[in-house]
């Protein structure tokens, strides 16, 4: 068994925590856990990767093109351009917010929808979710993360047991914010379950 | 501080990256004294051990630069302890100095040097390979290709140092210091060396009756460093008794191991890779039939195995490049060509609109920069795309005058020879010649802008002025026969907005001044909308190469633009010496409090150390002042209009000057609100276009800032032309 996942977003977004935890959750359950971080030198606003590889015996972490079990998406933008990396009939998991770039007069952005579309036709299976509106019903739009990765591990595809991931995130958090984040967890992974 | 490598619970696991994984190595080992600069990718190895520093007794500090902390260390290993310095590749060539007779001396308690390359630049200005600082140092060197053998390596490196009695290099790349595993830990070492300095003259200085005798010592102890380089743990040799035998150090061996059937290859890791194990690899050669060698950036082991006159395939014939790095993509495909496995389908690219680095938004450099950009303004006008169509004319005479009638216009078209246009206005220059014209004391120019005002009070018409412009840009109004000048309308000319050519614009002359840049966050000043920034070149360049610029002869004011931990780097010699030679720079120090880039760690400018404990306050300008800088001054960035006077009358300034552009950085305080935009807004683009906020953009009629990216700062509502811009809070 050996699993790969694409994590994309933009700087400031919390790839590298995410990422994280989802790599703590699989070690606790007695995985080998490799992960890599792309990101240049901005501090934030620029794209940014991870990659991370569980299963039995992992030597490194990089992940091939077109390797990827599986891509969380951060931004719809970003999730676009993680898709070289996600193999055929592939699982997206995508936040619907869109940070559009910073663009000069002349380049014609691309709009959500086209970037929906073109995640749709590349992937085989994508899940939407609303990672922002979730966060926001909460009453706080950090934990959109939280959601994130909830969805994440409610995919059929992945192995890590989702006690494994709350125990992460209590470790990671100060106590106050843990039963907020394990809401949103929960609603995470219920977006992914209900549809 | 939760410090997760302070875990006493050996053989169990951790996720650490490998900056921790060394960390945790040096703790280990009983390191007591650790030094380093900060620098991407090798700030965790200091900042793993300062949460772990109060637990085991181990001082930590940010020196001020990487020479600084190599001392450090040094003089702690002389005294006999363990200790450590870490530092980016680069670092090494500042402390490069002590390091290469450090290599004489030697050491008395372990020292590691734990240096981490940057291979693609994924954060730095070059791709040096430190495996060819060790040749040059005669230092041995182990490098690391993933987390767990960082921390194994750092731990055995103390040992090896102590029984060379030399410092050991530690090398990790990016890939390794960014990258986090399954790391299994071992046992601390509780028995400390006792810190006593051993007084030996011959030894420790190094004149050159001593230090010829040194460097014989260092010679043999590289023959014996080399015996145990050849029976080291960390080359490992995997014999399938095939006939094609890989070799690899570095992350591209493990990629190809993932990549390979490892069962149809032998393989040869090496890990202790200077002084070379050649006796290790000439046996390993003699049982295979071909020989692959996989090693990123420069071929180091490639001119290591030449002494087995065999033909191998090593960089050239596999196709990979010195340039940038490994990845699992580019080792396949040198593997396929050569048959040894599939070859990857091929995926088209989507095309997608880039997101490269910018400043933050609420970044002070910005606003700075934007000042230092706009300082002296004015409507430009190409030649080559005016038509002749006098537009402009009409919109500035509507604009001011709510008529159309080119003749009360503040602008200008005229014909410059029977084929090209030109519309002239107002140049705001330098101790504008039309004020010293008028005898009536009627025009005034602003500090801040370098735009004429006319006291038409004053005026009588007289038009001196029109006779001392050698643009042509004053005019006497028909009606009121006062002189006219253009006034930029505050910042957002119409004319250039109206211009259906776009040959008008609103820059001015970017030749009238050089700026040179350093680095840090500061250094993405160079980037589009920004443009501000023309060099950037080492730690501390920016002063030294804006001095030699000036004594070359440029026309141009000069200035040199400086964060405030990379000026206590490397920037007070600079400094110095332009005050000594005389140079007529200004040094713009832009002063955030921490080192940015890196994430956030305190400079002696913050008042507190890496432990966040009070210290010793350091104040730039009093190090000016004492550096022999007459004048120096102190500017909010936030306050553009301040911020512009300033610079306007240093253009005018003979000497070196300092501004020191105090603002601390917007990710180290809370965010102020959000500002939000109001129907005023005329799309006129300014905020985005010159200013380039990442929290603004312009997707129709009117701009909109996104409230998760604001950081509140303001100062996009205090240069917008049409006031529509507020605050949320
Ligand atoms: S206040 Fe304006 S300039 Fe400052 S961060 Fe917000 S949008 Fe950008």
């Amino acid at each position: 068994m050996e699993l790969a996942v694409v994590f994309s977003g933009v700087g400031g977004q919390g790839v590298v925590v995410l990422s994280d935890i989802f790599c703590e959750a699989a070690l606790l359950d007695g995985f080998d856990v490799a992960k890599a971080e792309i990101h240049g030198m901005a501090q934030r606003g620029a794209s940014i990767v991870a990659h991370a590889r569980i299963g039995e015996k992992i030597e490194s972490p990089l992940i091939e093109r077109g390797k990827a079990d599986i891509v969380l998406g951060f931004e719809v933008l970003e999730t676009a351009r993680a898709l070289p990396m996600l193999k055929k009939d592939g699982a997206v998991v995508v936040n619907t917010k869109y940070i559009p770039p910073n663009i000069t007069l002349n380049a014609q952005p691309l709009t959500q929808e086209q970037l929906l579309n073109m995640i749709k036709t590349k992937a085989g299976a994508v899940h939407e979710v609303d990672g922002f509106g979730i966060a926001t019903k909460l009453g706080n739009v950090l934990v959109v993360n939280t959601v994130l990765l909830g969805a994440l591990s409610a995919l059929p595809e992945n192995p890590v047991k989702p006690e494994s991931y709350k125990q992460a995130i209590a470790a990671r958090l100060k106590e106050k914010y843990i039963d907020l984040n394990l809401k949103a967890f929960q609603l995470g992974q219920e977006s992914v379950t209900l549809g | 501080m939760r410090s997760k490598i302070a875990t006493d619970n050996p053989n169990s696991y951790l996720l650490l990256n490998g900056d921790e994984a060394a960390a945790r190595g040096a703790v280990e080992a009983g390191v007591k004294v650790a030094a380093s600069y900060p620098g991407t990718p090798a700030t965790e190895i200091l900042e793993a051990l300062a949460e772990a520093s109060k637990t085991f007794g181990i001082h930590v500090e940010w020196s001020i630069n990487e020479i600084v902390a190599m001392e450090v260390a040094a003089g702690a290993s002389m005294a006999g302890v363990r200790s450590i310095v870490s530092m980016k590749h680069v670092g090494l060539n500042v402390a490069a100095d002590a390091a290469m007779t450090l290599a004489y001396t030697g050491v008395a308690g372990g020292m590691v040097i734990a240096v981490c390359d940057d291979p693609a630049l994924h954060s730095s200005q070059n791709e040096q390979d430190t495996r060819y600082f060790a040749l040059h140092s005669n230092l041995p060197l182990l490098d690391a290709a993933n987390p767990q053998e960082a921390l194994d390596m750092t731990r055995e490196a103390f040992k090896i140092s102590e029984t060379l009695q030399l410092p050991v290099i530690v090398r990790l790349t990016t890939r390794v210091a960014h990258s986090k595993a399954r790391v299994k830990i071992s046992s601390i070492n509780q028995n400390l060396r006792k810190a006593e300095f051993d007084k030996d003259a011959a030894r420790w200085v190094m004149v050159p009756s001593n230090a010829i005798k040194r460097h014989r010592v260092l010679k043999s102890k590289l023959q014996e460093a080399a015996k145990i380089a050849n029976t080291s743990k960390f080359n490992v040799v995997e014999d399938n008794g095939k006939q094609i035998g890989i070799i690899g150090s570095g992350v591209g061996y493990y990629y190809a191991r993932s990549i390979l059937d490892t069962k149809k290859f032998s393989w040869l890791k090496l890990g202790f890779v200077h002084p070379f194990p050649t006796e290790l690899v000439r046996q390993f050669a003699s049982k295979v039939k071909e020989i692959i060698i996989l090693e990123e950036l420069r071929p180091f082991i490639e001119s290591n195995i030449q002494f087995l006159h065999r033909p191998f395939l090593g960089k050239d014939l596999l196709g990979l490049d010195e340039v940038g790095e490994f990845n699992p993509d580019v080792v396949r495909e040198a593997f396929a060509k050569l048959g040894l496995c599939e070859k990857a389908e091929k995926l088209e690219a989507l095309a997608l609109p880039p997101r490269p680095p910018v400043l933050c938004p609420g970044c002070p450099h910005r606003a700075f920069y934007y000042a230092l950009n706009t300082v002296r303004q004015f409507v430009n006008c190409d030649p080559e795309k005016c038509s002749g169509c006098d537009i402009c004319e009409y919109i500035c005479s509507f604009e001011k005058e709510k008529t159309f009638n080119p003749i009360k216009s503040r602008i200008r078209a005229v014909r410059l020879d029977p084929l090209s246009n030109m519309a002239v206005t107002c140049r705001t220059c330098k101790d504008a010649p039309c004020v010293a014209a008028c005898p009536e004391d009627a025009l005034e120019q602003s500090v801040e802008n370098g735009t004429i005002t006319v006291d038409e009070d004053k005026c009588n018409g007289c038009g001196w002025c029109i006779t001392a412009c050698q643009y042509g840009a004053l005019t006497i109004h028909p009606e009121t026969k006062k002189a006219m000048v253009c006034d930029t309308c505050e910042g957002d000319p119409k004319c250039v907005q109206w211009c259906p050519e776009r040959a008008l614009s609103f820059g001015g002359e970017t030749e009238d001044k050089i700026v040179t840049g350093d680095i840090g966050c500061y250094t993405l000043g160079f980037m589009p909308p920004v443009n501000t920034l023309q060099t950037c070149l080492c730690m501390g360049a920016g002063i030294s190469q804006a001095a030699g610029m000036f004594h070359a002869g440029v026309k141009d004011k000069i200035f040199a633009v400086i964060g405030d931990s990379t000026f206590f780097h490397a920037g007070m010699p600079g400094l110095l010496n332009i005050a000594y030679n005389k140079a007529n720079v200004c040094v713009i120090i832009l002063d955030n409090h921490v080192v940015a880039m890196t994430g956030h760690q305190p400079t002696p400018g913050s008042g507190r150390n890496l432990l966040g404990e009070q210290t010793k306050e350091i104040r730039l300008e009093d190090i000016a002042k004492s550096l022999g800088i007459e004048k120096v001054e102190v500017v909010d960035p936030y306050d553009v209009k301040a911020t512009t006077k300033i610079l306007r009358e240093i253009l005018d300034y003979p000497g070196p000057s300092v501004i020191i552009a105090r603002r601390p950085c917007p990710l180290s305080i809370e965010k102020g609100p959000a500002r939000e935009v109001l129907e005023e807004c005329d799309a006129c683009g300014l905020c985005v276009e010159a200013f380039g906020c990442p929290a603004i953009s312009i997707p129709s009629k009117r701009a909109e800032i996104d409230p998760t990216l604001c950081y509140g700062c303001g100062v996009c509502e205090t240069i917008c032309p049409a006031k529509a811009i507020r605050s949320t809070g």
